[in-house]
């Protein structure tokens, strides 16, 4: 049972705690969180607004020193790691997409998209042809050349995902991906992300608040106060 | 390795990018300022060294030639100077020789009097070796049998508005008859034949009278005081001294460097100055580059932030910025050499400025072009470095969420 826990789990973290100081106040943003993500799981992390996902995703997606508290990811316990290994960990297991919609305006989509991969040691015929896969995954082949300001903000969100694929990552993480977009494109994003976990195996996690979202994801973690809980709050 | 000529490639595009769609205007306004930055250090620069090198020159064409052959150390005179012109001329390169004679005088005219050296020229050789004949201001030059005539500098004439008019006789025009007591007691008078004006004041307080007229005076023949010798260009004599030494000449040989006591101290007050308004130059670059890319990691921070949460490694990003740098730094060079040499060394070249030393035009020299430029880029470089250095310090979060 363990042994096989140990293969499929793809992110495992124990009693991870992030405690934020604010002058001499402490703000313990997550409590001891222990947890397990299997590979290919589609999971969402939901709570209120303050109970610490944004914090819980910082965490495992490198972007965040924990106080306290173990991650181990694809095998690798974390905390061993140098600031340019966790650098080169993002650049190629880790695809992110923040809320808003952070992509570079004085580059074209397809641009944006190759970036990572021109950061991998792609050649430029590569980056460009990878780049236009992960445009066509996101229905947005056509827009190659455009410019985010040229882009409606759904667009430019997806130009987002589609570089968060391009270095086929191990793992996506999405930030309230939708909270931004109407809900058409809201609807989009979310079967993009199914489509792709379905397809391909993807591991995504994602935080967002649309109670809708959780019959569309594999599992939801509930967070409440910096702890996970067992039901919605 | 490779990853490392990827790393530049991101570097370089991100660079490239960032200048190509971002703000023309900016733009152009930071290669303005390196470029004004770039003129200032080269204009300063190569006006010292037109100053110099007007100097210089002037030391070579109107004084000392580039090499002077002097009598050894305890002797007056050289002696049988033909057998030593003899092998000068044999060297190749050496385009003409002449002998002099060179005594203290009192020159006198009217109740003005004043203490001059008289040198005597031989017209044929001298001409080869100097230029003062072509700067003849009134009457004309010695002639080869004249002997009761004398050339003098403006200077010693005055009435030319000279530097040293109240030392000078006080305004002799061409016609007039000085008196000129020779330094061993021999008083003779000769009538001034030409006044000559070289631009520059050393030479313009000389005297010259025939070499006949000269050796009756001090009653020697086959002697000189001094044999200068001119060679082909400025800068390689040091080469023809040692040859000829080799070939037996064995009084003192100096270069016309040796002589030149008033550049070099001209030289090192330029050399300070100049080296202080480098330093101003190159930190008025350094600063213009700072602000540009200070304010352009500043609008950028959460675009720096991102970079860096997508997996865009820090050095990567910094990288960008000192490209930027150079870029600006670069272009500044280019647009400043040819504001350079298309407009302000043409310009000069057609209305020289003048000096006491002489006609001064710019003179760019190659290895000034390079410090300058060198300097210039570096210190864009460190002005680029430490702005986006410190702000991919900032942690990622802080970066792409803080305020
Ligand atoms: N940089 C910080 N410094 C201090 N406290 C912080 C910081 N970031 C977050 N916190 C605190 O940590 C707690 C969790 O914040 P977090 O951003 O993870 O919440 P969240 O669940 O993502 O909320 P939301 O749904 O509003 O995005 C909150 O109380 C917040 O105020
Ligand atoms: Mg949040």
């Amino acid at each position: 049972m363990m042994e096989r826990d140990g293969q499929d789990t793809i992110i495992a973290t124990r009693n991870l705690s992030r405690t934020y100081i604010m002058g001499t106040m402490q703000v313990p943003a997550l409590k001891r969180v222990t947890l397990n993500i299997r590979r290919a799981e589609f999971a969402a992390i939901m709570g209120k607004s303050g109970s610490g996902k944004s914090t819980l995703l910082h965490q495992l997606g490198l972007l965040d020193t924990p106080t306290e508290g173990e991650i181990t990811i694809d095998g690798v316990e974390i905390s061993g790691l140098s600031e340019s290994e966790r650098t080169r960990f993002r650049l190629e297991k880790f695809g992110y997409v923040f809320q808003e919609y952070a992509i570079l305006p004085e580059l074209t989509a397809l641009e944006n998209v190759y970036l990572p991969a021109m950061a991998l040691g792609l050649s430029r015929d590569e980056c460009a042809r990878s780049g236009m896969d992960a445009l066509e995954k996101v229905g947005l082949a056509e827009r190659a050349d455009h410019r985010p300001r040229e882009m409606s903000g759904g667009e430019q969100q997806r130009v987002a995902i589609a570089r968060a694929l391009i270095n086929e990552p191990k793992i996506l993480f999405a930030d309230e991906p939708t909270a931004n977009l109407d809900n058409a494109s809201s609807k989009q994003i979310l079967e993009l992300f199914r489509a792709l976990n379905r397809d391909t195996g993807q591991t995504i996690l994602m935080v967002t608040h649309e109670l809708e979202d959780a019959d569309t994801v594999d599992r939801v973690i509930w967070l409440a106060d910096g702890e996970v809980v067992a039901r919605e709050g | 390795m490779t990853s490392t000529t990827s790393e530049l490639k991101v570097s370089a595009f991100l660079a490239y990018k960032s200048i190509a769609k971002g703000n023309k205007g900016t733009t152009l306004l930071t290669i303005l300022i390196m470029a004004l930055a770039f003129v200032n250090l080269m204009f300063m620069s190569s006006l010292f060294t037109g100053m110099i090198d007007a100097s210089e020159n002037q030391v070579i064409e109107t004084l000392y030639s580039n090499i002077v052959i002097e009598p050894k150390d305890d002797e007056t005179y050289i002696m049988n100077p033909d057998s030593i012109l003899k092998k000068v001329d044999s060297v190749p390169g050496v385009l003409g020789t002449s002998a002099q004679y060179v005594t203290a005088s009192t020159i006198t005219y009217e109740e003005k009097s004043g203490a001059w050296a008289v040198r005597s020229a031989n017209p044929d050789d001298e001409i080869m070796v100097s230029s003062v004949h072509e700067m003849m201001i009134a009457g004309d030059y010695l002639s080869k049998y004249d002997r009761g005539e004398i050339i003098i500098g403006k200077e010693v004439a005055g009435g030319h508005g000279g530097s040293l008019e109240h030392l000078s006789l006080g305004g002799v025009v061409v016609g007039d008859t000085v008196e000129v007591a020779f330094k061993n007691g021999v008083k003779r008078e000769y009538r001034v034949k030409g006044i000559f004006d070289t631009n520059f004041i050393q030479s313009n307080q000389l005297a010259y009278i025939t070499e006949k007229e000269m050796e009756s005076v001090l009653g020697t023949s086959d002697m000189a005081s001094q044999i200068l010798v001119k060679t082909k260009g400025k800068g390689g004599e040091d080469k023809y001294v040692e040859q000829f030494i080799m070939l037996g000449v064995h009084e003192d040989v100096k270069t016309w460097s040796v002589y030149a006591g008033i550049i070099a101290m001209i030289t090192q007050s330029f050399d300070a100055i100049n080296t202080l308004i480098s330093v101003i130059g190159f930190f008025v670059a350094g600063i213009t580059t700072f602000i540009v890319i200070y304010v352009s990691t500043v609008s950028k921070r959460r675009q720096m932030g991102i970079l860096r949460a997508i997996g865009i490694k820090e050095s990567i990003i910094v990288r960008s910025y000192v490209f930027q740098a150079i870029f600006y730094a670069l272009c500044g060079c280019v647009s400043g050499l040819i504001v350079m040499f298309a407009i302000l060394v043409p310009y000069y070249t057609t209305h020289p400025l003048i000096f006491p030393m002489g006609d001064v035009t710019l003179v760019i020299e190659q290895k000034n072009t390079i410090t300058r430029g060198l300097g210039l880029i570096s210190a864009a470089m460190i002005a680029g470095f430490i702005p986006s250095w410190r702000a991919v310090r900032e942690t990622i979060l802080d970066a792409i969420w803080g305020d």
